[in-house]
């Protein structure tokens, strides 16, 4: 039976393992390129962009003048699970049923169940080392970035860590269970890749920052901050790898400010002739952020990961209760 | 007789599709050691029957058995006991023929490897070749083999020739036939043309509008059924509950009876019947009769 699932799906395993090591292979190329501009490592010039010496302000300069298209990589390589996962799983039950060869597959000695297991094992095993893999040489190649930036940015958190293995486990189960509804590969890679996109889009934009409840901080303007800006808030955390949810201006009571109202402050500074910090200062205007600690990273992951875990276990019960029940 | 020596039993045997019967009522036995014609209009449920008793669908009501276990139960013993070739003689297309004899090894409880491929040879299909790059006639011998080759109790095959041209369709009853004695396996297979089922089958199932309307030994089948013709008549006939059937011409009522044989009535004639002519007199029925033959009374007329 083992068999029988590498000879089926062998020509996926080897084109998926192609792709992986092919972005691992570039990630190392342009990788080692980032790193070489940070002779004594990034943590190095971690301090922050205005307080480097002159070596890490030409590091920082040329890290954005030479990779910046990292960021737009990196936010195609979200698809790299759902293709690992999507790939896998479609094929495995639909096109079975597309072919006919259930009847066949279903009538040697291998009851079904066992034949699901194995295929799901099997092919579940293969879409998360994948996705590890991948995960591990995007998380060499970002090491600069990490310790310059937060882990918390997409960028980071949904290409390292745990969660894309998560996501990659999704992928496999929605087209596994869109395969065995549908019983034809195509649409199920379709209605697969909908679901992926719907589902990370509403964890990552909704469920993510709410997590946990985000830490605050709220404290007057200082009459003489030369960093104050109208547009919006810069207050630090202290942490430059702390998640920042959102920030801005509150009156002293603590209500929140619009931006509109904030300008306003700034037109009446400007006709007064007062510095906009000092005019801000003296009505007790405070600023306030919401954030999360850098520290809540891995538990972030974690029930990230748990979610889209779960997720893909309650469609893969999904196939088993359909396949077990005889219905084609 | 032992249950072990029923090939097949069915008691009650039904399944719904959401609100539609595909089968109804289906209360079957098939000893052992007889090749078996299921026979039926197309969507009269033979290929619902086919899975049932292989174990591909599970009943909603009623039971079956296979050689005395059920193959609902989709255990290995029960599986590496019964062939099957469905419709279509689906492969995996992308295998190579040994591709395909290696996964008829690694998925089976015993499998003859060299009795595959010494029918393969015999048929000159080269093992390297893809399934997919085979004719139709020799996919449906491939198919064939690797059932044969799990050298099984119950060979049960859905249309096997339905998509096989003359010359093709010929090889693979030729084939059938040898393995079966050879081995002397129960052989259970649909088809809905009924010529070619004479030469090869002892035993007859026709399925009609999800439900069985005759069944028995094609032998006793012929010899229990008779066809009376007398002068026309549209009085009702059908006293003793005999008659299958009735046409009548310009002068001569014809009546297809099952009564056993006896004396006919004064002024009418008793021809037998011929397979062919029998099914298609239990196809034509609209409505359901018991399958069971009434008890044995005299014609009327």
């Amino acid at each position: 039976m083992t068999w029988l699932a590498w000879r089926q799906h062998r020509a996926e395993v080897f084109t998926l393992s192609l792709l992986v090591a092919a972005i691992g292979l570039f990630l190392l190329v342009a990788g080692s390129s980032m790193r070489s501009l940070f002779p004594d490592g990034a943590a190095a010039c971690a301090g922050g962009l205005t307080d480097g010496s002159d070596a890490c302000s030409t590091a920082i300069r040329r890290l954005n003048e030479e990779h910046g298209y990292a960021s737009k990589m990196l936010s195609l390589l979200n698809l790299v699970p759902f293709l690992i996962g999507a790939f896998l799983g479609a094929p495995l039950v639909a096109r079975e049923l597309e072919a006919g060869t259930w009847q066949f597959a279903w009538t040697q000695a291998v009851p079904r169940m066992r034949w699901l297991a194995v295929k799901l094992g099997a092919l579940g095993a293969l879409t998360a080392t994948l996705a590890v893999a991948l995960t591990a040489s995007i998380t060499w190649y970002r090491q600069p970035l990490d310790v310059l930036n937060s882990r918390f940015t997409t960028d980071a958190f949904d290409l390292e860590g745990l969660v894309p293995a998560g996501y990659a486990l999704f992928a496999f189960a929605a087209a596994t269970a869109a395969g065995a509804v549908l019983r034809r590969s195509l649409p199920a890679l379709a209605v697969a890749l909908g679901a992926y996109l719907a589902v990370r889009v509403v964890v990552a934009g909704w469920l993510r920052p709410n997590v946990q409840a985000p830490r605050s901080i709220m404290e007057r303007v200082a009459a003489d901050d030369a960093t104050l800006d109208a547009g919006g808030s810069r207050i630090s955390t202290g942490d430059r790898a702390d998640w920042i949810i959102a920030s801005g201006y509150a009156d002293p009571s603590g209500r929140h400010l619009s931006v509109y109202e904030a300008v306003e402050m700034d037109v009446a500074a400007r006709a007064a002739g007062v510095d906009f910090s000092a005019y801000m200062h003296e009505r007790g205007i405070q600023q306030w952020v919401l954030y999360h600690p850098a520290d809540r990273f891995w538990m972030f992951q974690l029930i990230e990961a748990a979610i889209f875990v779960g997720l893909a276990a309650a469609l893969l019960a999904l196939v088993v209760w359909r396949i077990k029940r005889r219905v084609f | 007789m032992t249950t072990t020596e029923y090939a097949l039993r069915t008691d009650g045997l039904g399944k719904r599709y959401r609100r539609t019967w595909a089968l109804r009522d289906c209360t079957l036995s098939v000893p052992t050691g007889r090749v078996i014609a299921l026979v039926g209009p197309n969507g009269a449920g033979k290929s619902t029957l086919l899975r049932l008793v292989v174990g591909l669908l599970a009943p909603t009501s009623g039971t079956v058995e296979v050689l005395g276990q059920s193959p609902a139960a989709n255990t290995p013993q029960v599986l590496s006991r019964i062939g099957f070739l469905a419709q279509e003689h689906p492969l995996y297309k992308h295998f190579t023929v040994a591709d395909l004899l290696h996964m008829g090894r690694s998925c089976n409880l015993r499998f003859d490897q060299g009795l595959a491929e010494r029918r393969l040879a015999q048929l000159d299909i080269p093992l390297d070749r893809k399934a997919g790059a085979l004719s139709g006639g020799q996919q449906a011998q491939v198919a064939l083999a690797l059932a044969l080759a799990k050298r099984p109790d119950l060979l049960v095959l859905d249309e096997p020739m339905a998509s096989l041209d003359p010359v093709a369709r010929l090889e693979f009853l030729q084939a059938l036939m040898g393995a079966v004695a050879a081995d002397g396996m129960t052989v259970l297979f649909s088809s809905h043309v009924v010529p070619e089922l004479e030469r090869v089958c002892d035993h007859l199932i026709v399925l009609n509008h999800s439900r069985v309307t005759l069944a028995g030994d094609i032998e006793t089948l012929l010899a229990e059924h008779r066809l009376l013709v007398g002068p026309r008549t549209t009085a009702d006939l059908d006293k003793a509950g005999t008659v299958v059937e009735a046409s009548h011409s310009d002068r001569h009522t014809t009546l297809l009876v099952r009564d056993g044989g006896g004396p006919t009535a004064p002024g009418w004639q008793a021809n037998p019947i011929g397979l062919e002519d029998l099914v298609l007199a239990y196809l034509r029925r609209p409505t359901r009769h018991d399958v069971e033959a009434p008890a044995f009374s005299e014609v009327p007329a």
